[in-house]
């Protein structure tokens, strides 16, 4: 049983590796970055109990609105997904990262205390 | 619903006016006061007037020597050249006897010289009266022709109204009898109509008591000279009593007169004498005063001459059966009495219809009065007992004879009543009474608390008192010991209100707290002091710890350095044009204004700053990635 996982994960990261372009890599670490960033804040949040509320809420928001967002971003200047996305351009779905970024910052920035 | 209640109204108007019987009058006592006011040292020819003529009305004599005085003092003071001065001079010495004023002919054409339209109406009276009173000739048809030509005259009649009457009636009286006086008496009538009707029950003039008091002292004298009854109803002599002697005490020597004037005239004119009847003491009988005595009076409270009293109906308030009817007072010494208690009365409040008979002139002489019969009670067949609750053990009955103290104490529990059943019974009918206070008072001997109970009649009016002692015990507060009992009677029509201790009783209640001295009233005592709590910071975990976390928290922006320089991320696109350059600084400036937001500013202020900053990096960034674009483009 472990067999098979083991196996399944190594051939899933050598297609990775192989397969992915750079750009989307770049992306993927940012994401896996957010991602444990998040993680570490919650497990603070477990540890060390829920005071400020409203900081740990809105720094753990920021974490999960900066991961879609960054997921986004991927999809959408993902070559592969060119066909979905016929009238955006990367540059295009860069700067809606840029806005949509903007107004997470402000929401963040004001819920944070 | 709201004719009924106007109905109502006028029915209490209408019987309030049918019965106007007069509210004030001159007591003995007024009358003395005002003797006394008028008794005062003459300060001149017109005090001497007011005092001397008052007192004369008034019925008093003035003594020997103090007419010689008088006499004396007139001439002295005495202007042969004022008609005020003649006028009162010779209206005092009319009162003395024995005082002649010396008249010349000077004096006498002065005098009639005013006799005419020109003169005012008060100086027309006051010459008619001297030359009537100096007993020089007057001729009575030049006065009439004075007094309508001084009326036609005057421009401003509502002013002084009655004042000017009063004078020009006063005038009149003083005609010889053949003269055609009649017109005159008539228009009293007018006159009275500018009284002002207070409330049904005060008739006076707007300029006040003096005029309203002269004016009636005028109007009687007329009409006694005239021998012709005034043109006045008989609530309006009723409503002009109370007016005029509802003032009890006089700001001058002519208000003073006025008052003795109108006071006189009242009580001895042909026509109208007020009739004044009033209890001799508090209008109550009982078994040991037995008559009801009235004073019946004029309104200077001398007795009437002719009058008798007589009972018309006599009725209970209470069950309005009617006791007495058409039984008259024997006269005793100036004083009237009935014997009620003969018709053996019930105690409690009668309503009496009293007539005044005897002289026609008599006004106002239907009274009411509220006579009280009052009587003495007596506690009958005091019985005590205690009862248990389950009445599974048989009751023991104590009698307790009134006034004596019952012997033993009574105990009672929780689990018992106490009872108690008594009668109160009128001592000279022995009707049984139910009084308006009948109490049941339990006083703590120790602790000093009372508590107090109301015992209730039955239907054959025997009394009976119950106290469940287990259902009570939060009145006494569950403090076991020895209460006194006393029984507390009383009543308006009672002259005997009790105040009885029965016996005594001890109350046994279960889970007693210490028995605590009562505290009369703790409402009131500064209460025990409260401490704010401000709310506490909540419990913050150790620097240490969050320090830690911290790091932990940056760490995962070294891995991602490390990451992207691995995957060999690098900017060596970046062209140095303009916009992206600005592109930069503008994203960079964005990114500074979120700290400064969490730090410094307010939503209004940041987004103010990042509407510009945006806008600039917003532009720029299109020109930018525009650029990009173009260079990614293969064709």
């Amino acid at each position: 049983m472990s067999n098979s996982v083991i196996s399944v994960i190594s051939r899933f990261l050598e297609e990775y590796t192989t397969t992915t372009p750079n750009k989307l890599k770049v992306v993927d670490s940012y994401l896996f970055y957010i991602l444990l960033t998040g993680a570490l804040q919650f497990l603070y949040c477990l540890l060390v109990g829920t005071f400020p509320f409203n900081s740990f809420l809105s720094g753990f928001i920021s974490c999960v609105g900066a991961f879609i967002l960054g997921v986004c971003l991927r999809i959408q200047i993902n070559p592969q997904n060119k066909g979905d996305f016929l009238s955006i351009s990367p540059e295009r779905a860069f700067a809606d990262f840029l806005f949509a970024h903007t107004v997470l910052h402000l929401v963040v920035m004001n819920f944070i205390g | 619903m709201y004719w009924l209640f106007g109905l109502f109204v006028l029915s209490l108007a209408l019987a309030g006016a049918q019965a106007l019987t007069p509210a004030h009058y001159l007591s003995l006592p007024d009358v003395a006061r005002l003797q006394n006011l008028l008794s005062q040292q003459f300060t001149g020819l017109d005090s001497a007037y007011y005092s001397v003529v008052g007192l004369s009305k008034l019925g008093a004599t003035i003594p020997d020597h103090e007419v010689r005085r008088i006499c004396q003092f007139l001439k002295s003071q005495l202007d042969p050249m004022s008609i005020d001065s003649l006028f009162f001079a010779a209206e005092t010495s009319q009162a003395i006897s024995g005082c002649e004023i010396p008249v010349s002919n000077e004096t006498r054409d002065i005098l009639l010289a005013a006799v005419s339209e020109d003169s005012t109406m008060t100086q027309i009276h006051r010459a008619v009266s001297a030359l009537s009173s100096l007993g020089l000739p007057l001729a009575s048809q030049e006065v009439v022709g004075a007094l309508t030509g001084r009326i036609n005259k005057e421009d401003n009649v509502m002013a002084g109204g009655g004042v000017q009457g009063a004078w020009h009636y006063s005038t009149a009286a003083r005609l010889s009898q053949q003269t055609e006086l009649g017109g005159i008496l008539e228009e009293i009538e007018d006159l009275t109509a500018r009284l002002d009707d207070l409330g049904g029950i005060y008739l006076q003039f707007e300029e006040g008591l003096e005029a309203t008091a002269l004016f009636v002292t005028a109007a009687y004298s007329l009409s006694d000279h005239v021998d012709m009854e005034p043109p006045l109803k008989e609530d309006q002599v009723i409503q002009l009593v109370n007016s005029i002697f509802s003032k009890k005490s006089w700001d001058s020597l002519a208000e003073a007169f006025s008052v003795a004037s109108a006071a006189a005239a009242l009580s001895n004119n042909r026509f109208h004498v007020p009739v004044i009847v009033s209890a001799l003491g508090p209008a109550t009988v009982s078994h040991s005063q037995p008559t009801l005595q009235l004073l019946v009076t004029d309104v200077m409270s001398q007795p009437l001459a002719l009058a008798n009293v007589l009972v018309e109906s006599a009725y209970s308030v209470a069950s309005k059966s009617v006791i007495l009817s058409h039984a008259s007072f024997t006269l005793n010494d100036g004083v009237f009495e009935l014997n009620f208690m003969s018709s053996r009365p019930a105690s409690g409040y009668y309503q009496f219809a009293v007539a005044v008979t005897g002289d026609t002139r008599l006004v106002g002489n239907h009274v009411e009065l509220k006579v009280k019969v009052s009587t003495e009670v007596v506690v009958n067949n005091m019985d005590l007992s205690v009862v248990d609750k389950d009445q599974s053990i048989g009751t023991k009955t104590t009698r307790v004879d009134y006034p004596s103290k019952g012997k033993s104490s009574f105990t009672a529990d929780s689990h018992q009543n106490f009872a108690m059943a008594f009668q109160l019974v009128d001592v000279n009918t022995g009707v049984e009474l139910t009084p308006h206070q009948t109490f049941v008072k339990l006083h703590n001997q120790k602790t000093g608390q009372e508590v107090v109970f109301v015992a209730e009649p039955d239907s054959k009016n025997l009394y009976k008192f119950e106290l469940d002692i287990g259902e009570r015990k939060s009145e006494f507060n569950s403090i076991s010991g020895t209460y006194s009992l006393h029984l507390i009677v009383g009543d308006a029509t009672l002259e005997n209100p009790i105040l009885w201790n029965v016996a005594d009783v001890v109350l046994k209640f279960v889970d007693e707290e210490a028995p605590v001295a009562i505290q009369p009233k703790t409402l009131y005592v500064p209460k025990p002091e409260i401490q704010h709590l401000f709310r506490e910071p909540e419990k913050k975990p150790p620097t240490v710890v969050s320090n830690t976390f911290t790091a932990l928290i940056l760490s995962p922006l070294l891995l991602l350095l490390i990451l992207w320089l691995k995957l060999g991320a690098n900017i060596s696109n970046f062209s140095f044009t303009p916009s992206t350059i600005l592109f930069h600084v503008g994203h960079a400036a964005m990114l500074g204004l979120m700290y400064v937001y969490w730090t410094h500013l307010n939503m209004f202020q940041t987004l103010k700053y990042l509407a510009i900053i945006g806008s600039v990096t917003f532009l720029a960034g299109n020109r930018m990635l525009a650029q990009i674009a173009v260079k990614r483009y293969v064709p």
